[in-house]
């Protein structure tokens, strides 16, 4: 059993769907919306009969009261194939009085892939650093998810950050529309960012991020000062933070601004995540608001 | 500034304290493994400058509030009187100015400034503590250890004085002091800078200076500078006075201070042995000279009394005293061979009228073996006195007589002091020599006292012969040649005449000149008789001979017995009446300027304190631990302010994962 998955927070998920906000294009049938149409029950709308279509789909009772041809279209349902990219830089390793970003970012990742699996649908895997991409396909299969879960146990965080590339490639591999949920601390440059989120958008996949911070790096309360060493190059620099917290926090507030625009501009699903934030709330927020209007 | 308690200023080096703090602070650093490097590096990047500065303001204020604290511990007393140094003064040689023109009064109902300022003296030293105080003082000149500052305004030698000050013999005798004297010394001169008592050209200033200069451990000089504005004042001082008979001829000068305007009366009390009149004199401007009879009484042969104003501004200017002695007859001699000019020389000279004016006429032949004793002038108009003759003239002239020197009509190289005549020149026909201006404030033609100008424009001569040599020129012909000419000897005058009475050469005889000329010059020769009962403070004739005692004789305001020598009054001194009197240099208003002083104490580097003399600055000193413990607040609330948090932004990071 892995540490980061939460049995008891996972069977009080699994009332809640994970709904997609696109419809989305598997290869079996499911519980989420397709851009085609289907043989569900759900009615979609009428059309004129065509030559070649099927006359088992023609509607009788129409042509007996306009004298007229008309096919009924139905709505088609699929599943959904998700897709966790999990940046692995040295950063993602810092801890300050809590969890690691890393291991926060495994049980969101866990969870979710728990839950969508359970209800039918695909979840894969993409860790990235600027040296390493581990991919673990998406599968429904419950087995699936063992595979799962044991490369992202394994996971080391080192080196710096391979997200843009990683998020690039994702977009050009994945032929179909799917959901991408990105769990990093974004710590890379901004306007590159916005450029992956759009080619993931122009895509058409359904995209989450879930931007882990550290009370820590948001507050930067330090009483004395202190030497930092840079998880990701190992450089390193003595400063006193009393003397440059505004500076810093300044500097803090622009990023996170850049990224909720560059976010907001590729229509993509922003958290900004405290690793210190109870992850039960914090994922039933989530899936709530995904949820369509009438389901809510 | 000194400190009182000097050796908690080692405390200062507390101040080091948090800088030292703040160094090992700095060098007790932690070290923490972080991802957000980026903003950490464009923060400290930025943060230089205005956050340094704001820093090190906050460290210079911790530093400060300990230094003041350190200083507010030590006790410090500051004021211009005290420098800056550390340590505490071992010796203070206080010079005091006791001259009579120190009793001015800074403003109505004020102490006089000398009484001031060793008030101040005096609290500077107590708060001084257990420094050495000795007193040279401007009339005894001697020092004087004061064994506390709290008899220094009771003992006779800081009490008031009619003397003068000299000050560069007072800071000479500083330096000689201060030789045989060793540790930290200062020297306090407290002067109403009067320019006469300072004699700023003197050369003696160069050798106290030097004596200073050469000491092991050179002194400070603090000029305590009792300058600024005084009470109204007014000042009276006999000029000459001389008995003619039954009466006595005051020649008297009133002063009053030179802001004051517009014309006042004011009354004159006269005291003749003991018997008291009151009249009143106008004063129309501010200063005002005037000759005053006195009637003696019946059968007086030696007296005395004073003249006095109400009490002022100073009190030591307003009275001046007087003595005469027996009648004498004032007597001349008139050397000239017989003739017209002989005539009008000896009627110039004892006028009709003039019942005790005698003169006598001698041949010049004879002059050798005149009798000078009892004379009061020598009208010599003959060949300039050679041989014999010309040591009894000189003797005479060096006595105190005056000689007037006349043309001797004919042509010689004889010289007499270096003077000689020239020939005799004769004006054009039909013109005259005449004299084109004179001295009308000095010299025989000088306007009278209530200025009334000599009519000298109606001389008129045909001959002349002009006096040549070194001498001052008092009036001068047409053409700038003198006609009147003088040369002091000691303490006779050598007065030399271009003319003759004589109608052959002019018509001085008319007594428009020479009357005048010739009656000056006999009074100015009788006054060394009255003046023998004349003095100033201070002089040689005021000092008791060997075998003389000093008595005053006068009840004249408050006096000190002690303070007899330096006080004005009658005295008798042995056989001898003397009517004592302040310096006229006293009554000179004239104050030193920056630059003399600068001048005067070039190289001493010397404090100039100018409140001194002000009442409402109540002392030199003061003990100022309070605004140091003020300036502590001061730095810890500055402190306290540059360390308060900034305002919060107003877009406020979230602290917790927002949806």
């Amino acid at each position: 059993m892995h540490d980061f998955i939460d049995n008891t927070l996972l069977s009080r998920l699994a009332s809640l769907p994970i709904e997609s906000r696109a419809p989305m294009l598997g290869n079996v049938a499911g519980k989420h919306r397709s851009p085609h149409r289907g043989s569900s029950v759900e009615f979609a709308e009428y059309r004129k009969y065509v030559a070649g279509d099927d006359t088992r789909r023609l509607d009788w009772k129409a042509f007996a009261r306009s004298d007229r041809f008309y096919i009924k279209e139905f709505e088609a349902d699929t599943n959904l194939r998700a897709y966790f990219v999990v940046d692995a830089s040295g950063s993602m390793n810092f801890a300050g009085n809590g969890e690691s970003k890393i291991q926060v970012a495994r049980r969101i990742a866990a969870s979710l892939a728990y839950l969508l699996v359970n209800q039918g649908d695909a979840a894969g895997l993409s860790i990235c650093t600027d040296k390493l991409h581990l991919e673990v396909p998406p599968s429904r299969r419950a087995a699936h998810l063992e595979r799962f879960f044991s490369t992202l146990g394994k996971v080391q965080p080192s080196g710096e950050t391979g997200l843009i590339q990683a998020l690039h490639t994702i977009a050009e591999k994945i032929g179909q529309r799917a959901f991408v949920v990105i769990l990093s601390d974004l710590f890379t440059d901004t306007a590159a960012l916005g450029d992956a989120l759009q080619h993931l958008r122009y895509r058409k996949h359904d995209i989450s991020v879930f931007h882990l911070m550290d009370p820590l790096e948001l507050g930067f309360e330090f009483d004395r000062p202190h030497r930092f060493v840079d998880l990701e190059d190992g450089t390193s620099i003595v400063a006193e933070p009393n003397l440059i917290a505004d500076e810093y926090k300044s500097a803090l507030r622009d990023f996170l601004t850049a990224v909720r625009a560059k976010c907001h501009d590729a229509s993509t699903d922003y958290q900004l995540v405290t690793t210190d934030t109870p992850l039960e709330p914090l994922l039933r927020e989530f899936l709530t608001a995904r949820l369509p209007k009438s389901k809510h | 500034m000194l400190f009182l308690n000097p050796l908690l200023l080692w405390g200062l080096l507390a101040a080091a304290i948090p800088i030292a703090i703040h160094l090992i602070n700095k060098r007790r650093h932690k070290t923490i493994q972080w991802a957000a490097m980026q903003f950490l590096l464009k923060a400290t990047r930025e943060s230089r400058g205005k956050k340094k500065l704001r820093h090190i303001l906050i460290l210079t204020c911790r530093a400060l509030a300990v230094a003041a604290l350190a200083f507010a511990a030590a006790r410090p007393v500051v004021s211009g009187l005290i420098g800056w140094g550390g340590g505490s003064i071992d010796t203070v040689v206080l010079l005091l100015d006791r001259s009579a023109s120190m009793e001015t009064k800074p403003g109505d109902g004020l102490a006089p400034r000398r009484q001031i300022v060793i008030e101040k003296v005096r609290d500077a030293m107590k708060t001084l503590g257990a420094t050495r105080l000795v007193l040279i003082d401007s009339a005894s000149g001697k020092p004087q250890e004061i064994p506390s500052p709290d008899v220094l305004a009771e003992i006779a030698a800081t009490a008031p004085t009619d003397s003068a000050a000299d000050l560069p013999a007072l800071l000479a005798r500083a330096a000689e002091f201060l030789a045989e004297t060793t540790g930290r010394s200062e020297v306090w001169l407290a002067s109403d800078l009067q320019t006469s008592n300072w004699h700023p050209e003197d050369e003696r200033w160069a050798a106290a200076r030097a004596s200073l200069a050469a000491l092991p451990q050179k002194p400070a000089v603090r000029v305590l500078s009792l300058t600024g504005p005084s009470a109204p004042n007014t000042a009276i001082r006999i000029l000459g006075s001389r008995r003619s008979g039954d009466e006595m001829l005051f020649d008297l000068e009133i002063l009053r201070a030179a802001d004051t305007r517009g014309t006042t009366t004011l009354p004159l009390t006269t005291n003749l042995n003991g018997t008291r009149t009151t009249e009143n004199l106008t004063l129309p401007g501010q200063s005002l000279r005037f000759q005053k009879r006195v009637t003696l009484p019946g059968g007086s042969e030696t007296g005395s009394g004073w003249l006095s104003i109400p009490a002022d501004g100073n009190s030591r200017d307003n009275s001046t005293f007087f003595a005469y002695g027996p009648a004498r007859p004032v007597k001349s001699v008139v050397v000239a061979p017989a003739g017209e000019a002989a005539d009008y020389l000896a009627l110039a000279a004892a006028p009709p009228g003039f019942g005790n004016q005698a003169t006598q006429r001698v041949d010049p032949a004879t002059a050798a073996s005149l009798a000078t004793g009892d004379l009061a002038a020598i009208l010599w108009a003959a060949p300039l006195p050679t041989g014999p003759a010309q040591e009894t003239v000189s003797r005479f002239l060096t006595s105190g007589g005056h000689v007037i020197f006349l043309p001797p009509v004919t042509s010689s190289d004889d010289s007499f002091l270096d003077l000689k005549w020239s020939n005799p020149t004769e004006a054009p026909a039909g013109k005259f020599f005449i004299l084109k201006d004179w001295n009308h404030s000095d010299g025989p033609l000088r306007d009278a006292s209530d200025g009334t100008p000599i009519p000298a424009e109606r001389l008129k001569a045909v001959r002349r012969q002009i006096p040549l040599g070194d001498a001052t020129a008092l009036a001068r012909w047409e053409g700038g040649e003198p006609f009147i000419a003088r040369r002091i000897l000691e303490q006779g005058t050598a007065w030399f005449l271009g003319s003759l009475p004589d109608y052959t050469w002019s018509n001085l005889g008319d007594a428009d000149v020479l009357l005048p000329t010739v009656q000056r010059v006999i009074a100015a020769g009788a006054d060394r008789f009255d003046a023998s009962f004349l003095t100033t403070v201070g002089s040689e004739t005021a000092q008791p001979l060997a075998g003389e005692t000093r008595a005053r004789l006068d009840d004249y305001g408050t006096q000190n017995p002690a303070n007899a020598a330096y006080e004005s009054g009658i005295y008798r001194l042995g056989e001898r009446l003397l009517a004592v009197n302040r310096p006229a240099q006293e009554d000179n208003p004239e104050i030193l300027s920056r630059e003399q002083l600068d001048q005067a104490l070039d190289g001493t580097r010397y404090t100039l304190l100018d409140q001194a003399g002000q009442a409402d600055d109540p002392s030199l000193s003061r003990d100022v631990w309070r605004a140091f413990l003020i300036a502590v607040l001061f730095f810890l609330i500055s402190e306290a302010i540059l360390c308060l948090p900034k305002k919060s932004h107003p877009q406020a990071l979230p602290a917790k994962a927002a949806a």
